[in-house]
């Protein structure tokens, strides 16, 4: 598969468990289509914070903001979404702070649940639109949404049916309906699912990909499977190693490090053996869990190296960027 | 008596002098298995324990007994125990959070009569509240968890806390929920759908009725109706959940509780955790342990090789590449090590090390009990 065509719908949803990554994962993409001269606006929702931190501070805010070169980011707040709603639709700016105040949307929202999700996904839906409208922010050539979590991900995709099917005539029927044809459309909207190899973040992925499928009939583009322990050695190499010192053949490697210079002393062996072993046992632990995944998904799924690292930074972006186009390309 | 000049383990500590221990931290750190060793090792060593559980991972929902959804507790069978080698001194009583149960339960001790209490149930408006509104589950964890108490049946109780986006969010949710049933704005807007209205009310009516009628077109009518008759039922009894809610606050103030703060050495949920052990300072929370998690392991002071010497080792055969390979991957692994060393070293400028716990990442997964007896291994070494 092209990376082109990868990137083609221009809207990429990536959701997953909390935890698992989702955010970097989303950035990387984001980095992906920039590379590919695309212009991108990263969507985080509901005040996460995450987003600013990958790209080196400064608040992300509902005005989309440039936060590295071609890629844009915006935080998508159900509050401004729904101030803008009513400027634009009903041309009440005044009376819309109103609606700012403490618990109004909490109030309306559980009111009508999904219209929380409503005013996200049509705040996207504005985006997807913008080189149209005159005014507001420049168009954009990709729009990745970090999205919800999993567990709340097919409620959230699934708000325009909902209120297609409450409310039966007016504006906000036909809205919906628009928003429902933006994400059901494959040429427009593509979801990605980001897991980890572990149990929890594997089941929640089989059950929200079947009921993308099944309830939502929404494109699903790759299932990205984040933080897996990469093959800097094989579980044979680590057994040949163990193999070497059982035997009592470790004199063999200290004469060849001499060889090459390398001073190596027990401690340092030891810590060799240490670490060829944690990757053995990480992997071992991983294993199944992945497997279960492939079974269970019928879209590609992408591995994502554990990254050796222990917070976010741009650079480790940018690796998985390269991980991803290249294993798009070989797809 | 054991003497008394080795290191005390925090947590052994909480569990025989506290009543309430609750874990928390960001999400993905291990809460709910952290909660679950914790308890088990307690019950183990012949406490009544109730181990409150909010969103546990199938397989160790199972181990704990919990395979169907419940909001009392149930004893775990001691056969669980004797199957996994362990010997049961205590009680192990388990329960997964009911938000929607608990929620009616409080509506119902509240209500002035059964039948207000009927119809709040009944309301549309009322079903939404407890999957929508956020922070709702929060509050029924703490209600839940001072019903527990308040029992008197346990010696000790273990919570794990809902996975918020940021795990300051529920120490806020008692508050907030009150604020959103006693908002005036509210009731300001719903006027026109009460049924009593004095003359003052009438004024403000005419600006709440052009909002209204926006509102009104965007979620229908009806939905407005159940929003008015819900508040309107809900009436007079405000008093009752405000007085709950201070009563749960003093609880966790109290002597008789434990907040364990729940980490990774990942910079996202180190900054997390002191942000936390912060907001428990300010609240006047009883802070009591640090628990890292998913500590990579430290081999050794790393090896000292130079590229140069690595490109040459590559060449010298199969054992210099064996060796190479070998070598790349400590050095992989000790860059991880360092840099969860530099996030910790920060944190343990904000929360000093003799609260510390470290769990570092074990040979199995804890989803039965004897992984999770594993973890509790670690919890409690002195």
């Amino acid at each position: 598969m092209q990376v082109d065509e990868f990137l083609d719908p221009k809207i990429l949803i990536v959701s997953g468990k909390g935890g698992v990554g989702k955010t970097t994962v989303a950035a990387a993409l984001a980095l992906v289509a920039a590379r590919h001269g695309r212009k991108v606006c990263m969507a985080e929702i509901d005040r996460k914070g995450t987003l600013p931190k990958l790209f080196g501070g400064g608040d992300v805010t509902y005005e989309p903001r440039e936060l590295s070169p071609g890629v844009w980011g915006l935080s998508i707040i159900p509050e401004d979404a729904l101030a803008e709603y009513l400027r634009v639709q009903y041309h009440m700016s005044r009376i819309s702070r109103a609606f700012r105040s403490t618990h109004f949307v909490d109030y309306i929202t559980t009111a009508a649940p999904g219209l929380k999700d409503i005013l996200v996904l049509g705040k996207i839906w504005y985006l997807e639109q913008d080189e149209d409208h005159g005014g507001g922010a420049p168009g954009f050539d990709t729009i990745v949404v970090d999205a919800p979590a999993a567990g709340h991900m097919a409620t959230f995709l699934k708000a325009p049916q909902g209120l297609a099917d409450a409310v039966r005539v007016g504006p906000v029927r036909r809205q919906s309906e628009w928003l429902n044809d933006m994400l059901t459309d494959p040429k427009r909207s593509r979801v990605h699912l980001v897991t980890l190899a572990e149990e929890m973040p594997v089941t929640e992925t089989l059950e929200t990909s079947e009921a993308l499928v099944k309830d939502l009939g929404i494109m699903q583009g790759a299932v990205f499977a984040n933080a897996i322990y990469s093959r800097l050695l094989t579980d044979e190499e680590a057994e040949e190693f163990e193999k070497i010192a059982a035997d009592g053949k470790i004199d063999e490697l200290y004469d060849v490090a001499q060889t090459a210079g390398v001073k190596l002393d027990d401690d340092d062996l030891e810590a060799l053996h240490g670490y060829a072993h944690f990757l053995k046992v990480r992997r071992g632990i991983q294993a199944p869990h992945l497997a279960k995944l492939r079974k269970g998904v019928t879209q590609p799924v992408i591995e994502l190296p554990f990254l050796f690292s222990a917070g976010l930074a741009l650079p480790d972006i940018e690796t998985l960027a390269d991980v991803i186009e290249e294993r798009m390309e070989s797809l | 008596m054991t003497p008394s000049h080795t290191r005390v383990n925090p947590i052994g500590e909480i569990v025989n002098h506290k009543e309430i221990v609750v874990c928390a931290g960001s999400g993905g750190v291990g809460k709910t298995t952290t909660a679950a060793a914790i308890a088990l090792q307690a019950a183990l060593d012949g406490k009544k324990v109730a181990v409150l559980t909010i969103d546990p991972a199938k397989r160790l929902a199972s181990s704990l007994g919990l395979k169907e959804l419940t909001n009392e507790p149930s004893k775990v069978n001691k056969r669980k125990f004797s199957s996994a080698s362990l010997e049961m001194k205590g009680e192990l009583w388990a329960l997964m959070l009911d938000t929607k149960t608990t929620f009616d339960e409080v509506v119902t001790r509240y209500a002035p009569s059964p039948e207000q209490a009927e119809r709040i149930l009944a309301n549309r408006f009322y079903r939404n509240i407890s999957s929508t509104l956020s922070g709702t589950q929060e509050y029924m964890a703490m209600e839940k968890l001072y019903e527990l108490h308040a029992g008197g049946e346990f010696d000790i109780i273990v919570i794990d806390t809902p996975p918020t986006r940021n795990a300051l969010d529920f120490l806020d949710a008692p508050r907030r929920l009150t604020d959103f049933f006693e908002s005036r704005v509210l009731r300001w807007f719903l006027m026109p759908y009460m049924k009593a209205g004095s003359g003052i009310f009438r004024v403000a009516n005419i600006a709440a009725t052009t909002f209204l009628r926006v509102v009104k077109r965007i979620i229908g009518g009806d939905v407005l109706q159940d929003t008015a008759e819900f508040f309107s039922n809900l009436e007079g009894m405000y008093d009752g959940f405000k007085e709950r809610a201070r009563e749960v606050s003093a609880l966790l103030q109290s002597a008789a509780t434990s907040f364990v703060i729940v980490t990774s050495p990942g910079e996202d949920s180190v900054m997390e955790a002191t942000f936390f052990a912060a907001r428990l300072n300010e609240a006047g929370l009883p802070f009591g342990a640090l628990i890292v998690n998913r500590v990579h392991p430290r081999f050794g002071d790393g090896v000292d090789v130079k590229p140069r010497q690595l490109a040459k080792l590559e060449k010298l055969g199969e054992h210099g590449q064996l060796l190479a390979k070998l070598i790349d991957n400590e050095e992989a692994f000790m860059r991880v090590v360092r840099l969860e060393e530099k996030n910790l070293n920060a944190l343990a400028r904000k929360i000093p090390r003799h609260r510390w716990v470290r769990v570092p990442y074990l040979e199995q997964e804890a989803i039965d009990f004897r992984g999770l007896s594993l973890i509790a291994d670690k919890l409690f070494e002195a």
